[in-house]
């Protein structure tokens, strides 16, 4: 991969790499930045220290110069979301041991981190010009490219690292679907670079010599990505599908013929609102891809289809397709026995692009990990804890999700987390937050609480500073008595019936 | 014109946000509205459509970019 990015910038390096906030930087420009934050980051690291650097996840240049520095560095990155709380981020920079901190703007609350001396803050908004320097790294493909934090039922935020071979797999995997893409190409890059689906984004254009349009963080997202799309011709977007629900009331006006490749990830797939997009993307291939963050990025893919549409899915979901190259994919029952056609289980991933593992966490790698044996090799397969059947032609249909886990904006949250601190704030233990379905049909985040009285803005303002802001409850519920099931848990769908 | 709109934005903000105390002035943006983020936004521009008996074209939100921006957007439909 670095390679190719490598090649883009020798052989394109007059042709814009990015925009950001209206501003074009070339490929000429990456070289130099890139260069510099290398040069730094191999002058700060100590030998025998971490070998992640963490990058507060900004949204300009000299991020995306930081990522890639550290890339081409040898090292691994870890993205820091400077919205977060920094209990939070204090958790991810202490679990991932990092030591050096690259940020392109004042990040305040880096100081409130307990023995804040060790810590080399880089200001890469402030470094020197250094001679070029993009030559590819002698390191092992074992080596840890990044390493992204999930949300953890136990309060703990969860790592997931990506190892050099699982992103290189990726890539490959990702050019050898077919895409008819060149350096003319211009990509839409939407996502939170704490987010894995910001790495197609923009890593697959920087391999082609092609065009990042980064959508301006702080602004009403929908209609930012709509101005994007049309004022600059995007060829290529990869979008969570709650964004369609947003511009849902606006499909007539809205006309894209230059759009070629139109991607969703992250969450559900709908049928009628991809029926009624495709009219306003009349040119593009509308595809469905999937993927948890372990498997890198997404590894399975459907091309939708018109006249399929009923056929290729399930409770009006699109289905999810087939696996890409290197990618074995299995439906197994709760035993972990694999299951055939049209049976219904929990979907499990193996092949190139699946994690080494979650970072420091045995416990959760007993319980999500598995050794299956498949064409008489035995390998390590991941529960997705996705609900999952294939089809007669051999398709993954997607069912719905097996736990508590949900998506809200395209991440994932165990729902477990949140009632985690809220029993820690109010000390009550009868708490569930449940997920329900606003009035544009997306999902949000519903808490209910066994107690009297209605007051609850201190417990809001202490989950906002222990949870990301997708994460706090949309709406507050007290009520008397919890229903509970026969086993004495509570009744989840019962609460359903209070909204 | 304007000040009928505004007052008429104030009652739909309260409604929206949840906030009766929240008082609309033309230089406010999504920044300065706690709650203000895409979900409450198409709730707004929903609950302003009903108000006001509008309809507002993609390219007037994209336009919008701050409460000024709707109440002249708003002014030239009602005088349409």
């Amino acid at each position: 991969m670095l390679k190719k990015i490598q090649n883009t910038c020798l052989k394109h390096k007059n042709n814009n790499a990015f925009f950001i906030n209206g501003t074009y930087y070339s490929y000429l420009t990456l070289t130099q930045y890139i260069s510099n934050v290398r040069h730094i980051v191999e002058q700060n690291h100590q030998a025998g220290s971490s070998k992640l650097i963490g990058v507060i996840a900004n949204d300009d240049i000299q991020t995306y110069s930081s990522i890639l520095g550290v890339l081409f560095s040898g090292y691994g990155f870890v993205p820091i979301n400077p919205t977060n709380p920094i209990d939070r981020n204090e958790s991810i920079i202490l679990q991932s041991g990092i030591k050096i901190i690259l940020s392109s703007a004042d990040y305040q609350d880096l100081n409130k981190l307990n023995n804040f001396s060790q810590y080399k803050i880089v200001n890469t908004l402030q470094l020197e010009n250094v001679e070029p320097d993009i030559s590819i790294p002698d390191i092992c493909e074992d080596e840890i490219a990044y390493l992204l934090f999930t949300s953890g039922s136990t309060g703990i935020p969860k790592g997931v690292p990506i190892s050099r071979r699982n992103l290189h797999s990726f890539i490959d995997a990702f050019f050898a679907l077919g895409y008819k893409l060149n350096e003319d190409d211009r990509f839409l890059q939407m996502f939170e670079l704490t987010f894995d689906l910001s790495l197609m984004s923009y890593l697959t254009p920087l391999c082609i010599g092609a065009c990042v349009y980064t959508v301006p963080s702080g602004e009403i997202k929908y209609t930012s990505i709509y101005s994007l799309l049309e004022d600059h011709n995007i060829t290529t977007a990869l979008m969570v599908p709650s964004i369609l629900s947003y511009l849902r009331p606006y499909f007539d006006d809205i006309r894209l013929p230059n759009l070629k490749y139109s991607l969703f990830c992250g969450e559900a797939l709908y049928n009628d609102i991809t029926t009624k997009w495709s009219k306003c993307v009349p040119e593009a291939l509308i595809q469905n891809v999937y993927g948890p963050t372990e498997a890198t990025i997404f590894c399975l893919t459907y091309d939708w289809n018109k006249d399929k549409a009923t056929d290729k899915s399930f409770n009006g979901i699109v289905c999810i397709g087939k696996p890409m190259n290197n990618i074995y994919s299995i439906i197994v029952d709760e035993h972990l026995k694999e299951l055939v056609e049209g049976e219904k289980g929990e979907l499990c991933l193996s092949g190139g692009q699946l994690t080494p593992g979650y970072w420091n966490n045995p416990e959760k790698n007993k319980e999500a990990f598995f050794k299956y044996t498949i064409n008489e090799v035995e390998r390590t397969f991941y529960k997705t804890g996705d609900l999952c059947f294939i089809d007669k032609e051999g398709d993954f249909m997607y069912c719905g999700r097996i736990d508590h886990q949900v998506k809200i904006q395209g991440f994932r949250v165990e729902l477990s987390e949140i009632e985690h601190h809220v029993r820690e704030f109010t000390e009550l233990s009868q708490v569930a937050a449940i997920a329900t379905t606003d009035v544009i049909g997306n999902t949000q985040i519903v808490l209910f609480m066994e107690k009297h009285n209605e007051e609850y803005e201190e417990l809001r303002n202490y989950l906002k500073g222990k949870l990301p802001s997708y994460m706090i409850p949309a709406e507050f519920k007290c009520i008397h008595a919890m229903p509970l099931n026969k086993n004495g848990k509570i009744d989840r769908k019962a609460l359903k019936n209070y909204l | 014109m304007e000040t009928e709109i505004i007052e008429k934005l104030n009652i739909t903000f309260r409604k929206v946000f949840k906030d009766p105390e929240i008082k609309v002035y033309p230089e406010m943006t999504a920044n300065d509205v706690e709650k203000w983020d895409s979900i409450t936004h198409v709730i707004l521009i929903a609950e302003i459509e009903k108000d006001f008996n509008i309809k507002f074209k993609l390219k007037e939100l994209i336009a919008m970019k701050n409460v000024g921006d709707c109440i002249r957007i708003i002014n030239e439909k009602l005088e349409n």
